[in-house]
């Protein structure tokens, strides 16, 4: 199995794509940076999001927090569908998948090693958003604590760095569901576009109709519905419900679209 | 069911939907043999050939390989190499790193793997440190036997594996096809050309819509010629001499000329019956027992055209 997962990882980890991928949630923080020291935001005529880019500019420690902000909403959602949704349509679509098959290794051990890769490659996506920014805040506007006589506001950098950690841990499992959605549909169809579009179509819609409150409580089960509650770590330095929520939401939907995956997987006939 | 049967199809079935792709197929491959699957495109061989590894499950029937049910990921499928369609790869990584992520994630260890052997046949020199995006048909080809010869295989079932390859690289497959088997490898490659299996194969099944139509070696199959075919510039006259003839069975037009089948009658006898009528011949020819089971479903004509010549 240990193999397997290594064989996996390297197979993903030299995909040219990966690194494009990759490279540009790392330099979007950058941009970020170098955006704010040109053109500082002034707090007075900023909407609310604005608040952390003038945060950012008070302590470089905050910038990785503007830059979750930015990109959490939909590229780092895009990145990630795409390391799930890939994990066995490309496969399928080079036509290598059934030469993966007729091998004495059983199914089951093969989807658990690309979820695993997909996994790993998703905490890694995040948090090189968190670590982009941290390094490319740090340099611009440097690492001291932020002293705003708002509660919650002023943050110590050990609070900082250890709320960075907590964000990029709910921010990932935060998308679970919509992960486990795009790993479903690479079992089920030989084009890793299909499957990766699902996954992002699912995100968008559960984001549209939890803006629609005629829904009522319904709303309150889609995946994402919590999914900006990490947020608040920033903002009260607490953990909240919504986060606890946000966390549990994701068990019961990832449970049943991996438990279709591994089922379909199963009895699918790999006919690519 | 013999103890030596390395592959042994029962009933095997496999329909989509509508489609029998496969029909109540039955066979046995014994160890040593080099078998021919042969049969027109579309008549079963890689859906039969999946379901042999595994691939695909059976609508009905059974396959077996080395006495063992094939169930998706069985054991004894570490000593089989197979290629089903084409040989195809991660496209994005070199032809080495191919060959050792594929068996690494088999479970085994690199150090395991024949290398030399693999890297001989592909002979790919220093592409094969290239990725295999950039590959030729050929070279793919040719990677895969690599890849399946890995794992030292005891059994190699190879669908149509001298697609895509220049006559030389064809004639490189089949002598390593051979040196396998004087290794002692059985070997079962499906083809829709029959020349191809005359020159590798020792056994031959012969399949059409699904369905075995013969099977048997290839050198007795070749031995009984049951039929002729004639060109000749009166075709009318023609039919009724030959028809008239004794130990004729039968005779059917073949556009340009006709099929005569045999029973009893020698060719040169039909000749001088023919001479005599003052038709002129400008063809006789000879049809085995293979070639009419073969020929009779593709159509003698554009078998002769694209067949012969490979
Ligand atoms: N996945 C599939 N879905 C539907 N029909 C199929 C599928 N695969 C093969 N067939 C049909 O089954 C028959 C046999 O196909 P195949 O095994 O590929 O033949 P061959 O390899 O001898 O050319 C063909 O009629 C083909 O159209
Ligand atoms: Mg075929």
């Amino acid at each position: 199995m240990v193999r397997l997962i290594g064989t996996e990882l390297k197979k993903q980890a030299l995909r040219p794509r990966t690194w494009v991928a990759l490279g540009f949630l790392a330099v979007v923080p950058i941009i970020i940076a170098v955006a704010l020291k040109l053109n500082p935001p002034d707090l007075s005529r900023g909407r609310e999001g604005a608040r952390y880019f003038y945060l950012a500019t008070q302590s470089g420690l905050f910038l990785p927090v503007a830059a979750l902000r930015v990109m959490s909403g939909f590229f780092l959602v895009v990145v990630i569908c795409m390391f799930a949704g890939d994990a066995v349509a490309s496969e399928a679509g080079w036509g290598n998948l059934r030469y993966l098959l007729v091998r004495p290794v059983s199914r089951g051990r093969l989807l658990t090693a690309k979820l695993f890769v997909a996994a790993v490659f998703a905490v890694a996506s995040t948090a090189l958003v968190a670590l982009s920014g941290l390094v490319a805040g740090v340099i611009a506007f440097g690492w001291d604590p932020i002293t705003i006589p708002i509660p919650g506001l002023s943050q110590s950098t050990g609070d900082i760095l250890g709320n960075l950690a907590l964000a990029i841990v709910l921010i990932t499992w935060g998308l679970a569901a919509i992960v486990a959605f795009a790993f479903m549909l690479s079992t089920m169809t030989d084009s890793s576009a299909g499957a990766i579009f699902g996954a992002v179509g699912l995100y968008i819609v559960s984001l549209i109709l939890g803006q629609i409150d005629s829904l009522g409580s319904i709303r309150y089960g889609l995946p994402v519905q919590y999914y900006d509650a990490w947020s608040d770590l920033f903002a009260s330095n607490k953990f909240t419900d919504d986060m606890w929520r946000s966390i549990l939401l994701q068990v019961p939907y990832v449970i049943v679209f991996c438990g279709i995956a591994w089922w379909w997987f199963h009895r699918k006939d790999i006919k690519s | 069911m013999t103890e030596t049967a390395v592959v042994a199809v029962r009933g095997l079935t496999k329909r989509y939907g509508r489609v029998q792709a496969v029909a109540g197929l039955d066979f046995d491959v014994l160890r040593g043999q080099v078998c021919g699957l042969l049969g027109p495109n579309g008549a079963g061989k890689t859906t039969a050939l999946r379901m042999l590894v595994g691939l695909i499950r059976p609508t009905a029937g059974e396959a077996r390989i080395f006495d063992r049910l094939v169930r998706p990921g069985v054991p004894e499928l570490a000593r089989v190499g197979t290629i089903i369609e084409h040989a195809s790869f991660v496209p994005h990584l070199s032809g080495m790193r191919n060959l050792r992520l594929w068996w690494e994630a088999g479970g085994a260890r690199w150090e395991d793997a024949d290398l030399e052997g693999a890297l001989a046949v592909a002979g790919l020199g220093d592409a094969i440190e290239r990725r295999v995006k950039t590959y030729s048909q050929g070279m793919r080809q040719r990677l895969g036997l690599a890849r399946v010869l890995l794992g030292r295989p005891e059994l190699l079932l190879l669908d149509e594996p001298t697609n895509g390859l220049d006559p030389q690289e064809m004639r490189a497959v089949r002598e390593l096809l051979r040196r396998l088997s004087d290794a002692g490898v059985t070997v079962l490659l499906s083809s829709h050309l029959l020349a191809e299996i005359e020159q590798i194969c020792s056994h031959v099944v012969v399949m059409d819509k699904g369905q075995l139509v013969t099977t048997g070696t290839v050198r007795d199959l070749l031995a009984v010629s049951t039929s002729a075919y004639f060109e000749v510039d009166d075709v009318e006259t023609a039919r009724r001499v030959l028809a008239a003839a004794t130990g004729v069975k039968r005779v059917t037009d073949e556009s340009p000329g006709l099929s005569v089948e045999l029973d009893g009658a020698q060719r040169s006898a039909l000749v001088t019956a023919l001479v005599n009528a003052g038709v002129a011949v400008e063809t006789v020819t000879a049809r085995h027992q293979l070639e009419d089971a073969f020929l009779g479903l593709v159509g003698r004509h554009t078998e002769r055209h694209i067949g012969k010549g490979a």
